[in-house]
């Protein structure tokens, strides 16, 4: 494959560097210039993260062959901010806290600068619109949509640039807008997650992944791979010094899969190369002779007598049981007027974070193996990977590279380990960066669950007795279930004071994706069944569905159902703030007002359209501005 | 990951045509390219080595437009942002600013074709639904000993299932045809799981030329998407409106005329619904555009209580 000659400007500089004729424009800017700002976030123009401007027009570099930006004007992020002075764009997203985790910020400040050149008066709606080709996880977009409009009106001069300032910080942080000192690193584009770093003589690692959700591994042959010119190292299982076992709780996951394959996705070898293309060509001349054994996908089937067992040490396939006694739940059901019983279910979700993982890591001059990530969890990891790596914690070191949105996703040390320890075997610094597809196949899920919630309740309303059983899939290896168990059962009766409580929360084994530490740690899937059991609770008693609440919250001095002691408890507070910003209408949930209070208010949400530039009096005004 | 052996740019179509008929088996032909690097990851092709990839965006002969005798000529290389952009095709071809409103993002918008939409043959294609509402005809060359040699077919004939046309191998789409329709009232309406970047469950492309007095319909193009194996036009329900009276008790007569339309795989049922509630939307939408007054969207919600 004959390199391709190119000859473009890119921020004003003539470039003729050839481009090998596999590279996306995101590519050549990233790889052949050095001009990291520009993010891959999926590879196929889903996330908008590497937003560019090609003769003046915005695209996605990921789309892009880069063959077709020969001879082509290209703008990236980096041009921005001239000599290092923020633009208004950059300025006003540093002022309302627009960027977050910043992964996704370059591209969405490249989506702005369109949106406000395309039109320079663009309205709310029209820059929502403007930005649909842009993700981010963080942000929940308010802020940033606030920037882009604070920022159009100070480039139009009806605001003052001193609207762009930061706001007096006051004598206390608290109660006061603070800005956040990593921004301007962030809307620049100059800050380097994982993916951005390079060392020299680095090497592209790519990993192997199982094809079966659970098999023996009977051969893996690498011979072909490890023939090949340029490549620096093939590892597997057998590579590992120590002992080979991570997690968060139990340490039941190998580095790469040792003798059998518990998921699909799961690596079971990885390849450094000099470069990419060699590092994938031979991770696929890898041979492995997997013999596939049965595999069970659900939870409730993998705790039934004869399912296939996942681990030797948990012949019941159960990862953790939290059970939570309190006071006596027969007695309790014996006095209710009311007794529910209901069976919730929950799905696995992905973190989709903007930055799929990456690492980097090498053995430094004094023989320390370092390993820089965006790990959520670096201390927990070094020890863990002295012991397989079979080192004094002294001689590892890990580095916290941005985290370009963790979400609980980036806890676990599904990668760093075959990081470590190819930069062992080889020398050399070996980075490895994940696709998106590669990220949702082999990383850590909220976890699913199915709860069955019987409820015992007066008349009145008041709650006499629960049992709370929930069963979750915690897939092929612990990671955080312990922990998510544990959270789950705590919270798992909200904060109501019941007297009479049961609960079990089961993690459970299963041949699926493992599920890990997601945003609340188990609390969500929990209150799913709670807190819809007390709306229909309410249905049937005929209670307002604040009412029934109120009749069972915890109060200041409340014990929780682990006997913790609470000071104060401003649930009533909340639920005060909620009733009134809703425009709640009081009745049983199947009742219904006239009029709906909770539309086409000040604060709802409008019906999702676009066309906003399509409607009589925007192209008015953009002629009146041009 | 997509690997290619060697990247042609060809400047002139009888240089694309040769480059294309002398191209390797495997290779590709690509114009903005859009669909081609997604194709090529895992869950979808993999990675793909392809021995040489064709890029016609630098073709002279394909881009831009033309407008003359009733049609509009629409180049290969006709961006889908120029729908929008471009205030000729704005007001010649009233439907498409709002299908290209909905189609992926402006960022895509700027580098994918409505002509590889087309070619493409999805059986959710944004663009072609307008298309066939506009009697496009599709143009397609390629080389006969030595000579650009060219056919026109229509485009209703030449999408035949989902990924599969009339295309040749050593054959490339110059340009599509459509009817002029400046004075019509455009709309498009499309569902799917989110506005920007997606596929459509249900789409409809809408067209309406009102009588002299604005009380009836003179002239109505309607065709659907996302409901079977390939785009369909409605005749039947264009020629139930014509000439009829524009009150809401037409619309909804035609928007029950729908037996038999939903031929998908899947969510059938709720297609079925989907299209009737679009059709009369879509007629009402394009009634607006041409300034035919329809009541408000709180009137009809009334209506409809």
């Amino acid at each position: 494959m004959p390199d391709l000659k190119m000859d473009m400007t890119v921020n004003g500089r003539r470039v003729t560097k050839p481009a090998g004729p596999h590279m996306r424009l995101l590519d050549y800017l990233r790889d052949e210039l050095g001009l990291t700002g520009s993010k891959e976030g999926c590879g196929a123009g889903e996330c908008g993260s590497c937003s560019v401007f090609v003769d003046g027009k915005l695209m996605k570099s990921c789309l892009m062959p880069v063959a077709k930006a020969d001879g082509a004007v290209i703008e990236t992020i980096e041009s921005l901010a001239q000599n290092g002075n923020l633009n208004p764009l950059q300025r006003a997203f540093y002022k309302t806290g627009a960027s977050q985790c910043g992964y996704c910020i370059p591209g969405m400040v490249m989506a702005a600068s369109a949106a406000l050149r395309e039109n320079p008066l663009a309205d709310a709606e029209e820059i929502k619109e403007r930005l649909g080709g842009n993700i981010c996880r963080c942000t929940g977009y308010s802020k940033i949509f606030e920037a882009v409009e604070i920022a159009r009106d100070v480039i139009n001069g009806t605001l003052p640039a001193t609207a762009l300032d930061a706001p007096g910080a006051g004598q206390s942080y608290i109660g006061n807008n603070v800005r956040r000192l990593d921004a301007p690193g962030k809307v620049t584009g100059a800050l380097r997650y994982a993916g951005d770093m390079v060392m020299p003589g680095m090497l592209h690692m790519q990993v192997l992944r199982s094809p079966h959700p659970h098999a023996l591994i009977k051969s893996i042959d690498t011979s072909a791979a490890e023939a090949m010119p340029g490549v620096a190292c093939v590892i597997t299982a057998a590579d590992v010094p120590g002992v080979d076992g991570f997690g968060v709780f139990v340490h039941d996951q190998p580095v790469m899969a040792k003798d059998r394959v518990r998921y699909v996705g799961e690596a079971v070898a990885a390849v450094a190369a000099e470069d990419l293309l060699t590092a994938r060509a031979a991770r696929d001349a890898i041979k492995i002779v997997y013999e596939p054994l049965p595999a069970v996908f659900d939870p409730e089937a993998a705790m039934g007598d004869g399912a296939p067992v996942l681990h030797d040490y948990a012949p019941d396939n159960i990862v953790k049981h939290i059970p939570i006694r309190k006071g006596d739940v027969e007695k309790g059901f014996a006095e209710a007027d009311l007794i529910v019983e209901q069976t919730y279910s929950t799905q696995p979700v992905e973190h989709a974070y903007l930055e799929p993982e990456a690492g980097l890591a090498y053995v430094d001059h004094d023989g320390v193996v370092t390993v820089v990530s965006p790990s959520q969890n670096i201390t927990h990891h070094r020890h863990m990977l002295a012991k397989i790596i079979d080192k004094p914690i002294h001689k590892v070191r890990f580095i916290m590279s941005p985290v370009g949105g963790g979400f609980g996703g980036k806890e676990d040390m599904i990668f760093q380990g075959m990081l470590a320890l190819a930069a062992m075997k080889t020398g050399r610094p070996v980075r490895l960066v994940f696709s998106r597809e590669e990220s949702i196949v082999s990383t850590a899920k909220r976890h699913p669950a199915r709860i069955t919630c019987k409820m015992g309740l007066k008349n009145d309303g008041r709650i006499t007795a629960v049992d709370f059983r929930m069963i979750s899939d915690g897939g092929a290896y612990g990671m955080s279930t312990e922990g998510v168990m544990r959270k789950a059962a705590i919270l798992s009766c909200g904060p109501y004071a019941v007297e009479n409580v049961k609960i079990d929360t089961y993690g459970i084994y299963t041949n699926n994706t493992p599920s890990g530490a997601f945003r609340t740690f188990g609390a969500m899937q929990a209150q799913f069944a709670t807190e819809s059991h007390l709306d229909i609770c309410a249905e049937k008693l005929g209670l307002d569905s604040f009412e029934i609440r109120r009749i069972n919250m915890m109060r200041d001095g409340a014990t929780t159902h682990t006997r913790q002691k609470l000071g104060s408890v401003s649930l009533g507070r909340v639920m005060e703030a909620a009733e009134q910003a809703s425009g709640w209408q009081a009745g049983p949930p199947v009742s219904r007002g006239l009029a709906r209070n909770d539309l086409g208010g000040p604060g709802n949400r409008r019906p999702c359209t676009l066309g906003a530039r399509l409607r009589p009096g925007s192209e008015q005004l953009r002629e009146e501005v041009a | 990951m997509l690997t290619c052996e060697t990247y042609l740019t060809p400047a002139t179509l009888g240089q694309a045509l040769a480059q294309w008929a002398a191209a390797p088996p495997g290779s590709r032909l690509i114009a903005g390219a859009t669909d081609t690097l997604p194709w090529a990851r895992q869950g979808r092709a993999g990675d793909v080595y392809v021995p040489a990839l064709v890029d016609v965006s630098k073709v002279a002969e394909l881009q831009d437009y033309e407008i003359s005798g009733g049609r509009v000529r629409l180049g290969a290389n006709l961006v889908m942002q120029r729908f929008l952009s471009d205030e000729t095709l704005r007001a010649h071809l009233p439907c498409m600013p709002h299908c290209a409103i909905w189609f992926a993002d402006d960022q895509i918008r700027e580098q994918a074709t409505l002509i590889g939409n087309i070619v493409n043959a999805s059986p959710a294609a944004d663009g072609t639904p307008p298309v066939l509402a506009m009697n496009g005809t599709i143009e397609l060359a390629r080389l006969v000993g030595g000579a650009v040699t060219r056919r026109s077919l229509a485009v209703s004939d030449f999408v035949t299932g989902p990924g599969t046309t009339l295309l040749a191998d050593d054959e490339i789409v110059t340009a599509v045809e459509c009817d002029c329709l400046a004075g019509y009232g455009g709309a498009f309406e499309k569902v799917g799981q989110r506005r920007s970047l997606v596929i459509s469950t249900v789409c409809t492309a809408c067209l309406v030329k009102p009588s002299a007095d604005r009380t009836s319909f003179e002239d109505v193009r309607l065709a659907i998407g996302g409901t079977g194996p390939v785009p369909l036009r409605l005749n039947h329900i264009e020629e139930f409106l014509k000439n009829r009276p524009v009150t809401r008790d037409i619309l909804r007569q035609a928007s029950q005329m729908t037996d038999g339309l939903i031929n998908s795989r899947t969510r059938r049922a709720y297609r079925g619904d989907v299209l009737s509630g679009f059709i009369e939307r879509a007629l009402e939408d394009a009634l607006a555009d041409c300034g035919v007054h329809i009541p408000s969207d709180s009137v009809r919600e009334a209506a409809n209580a």
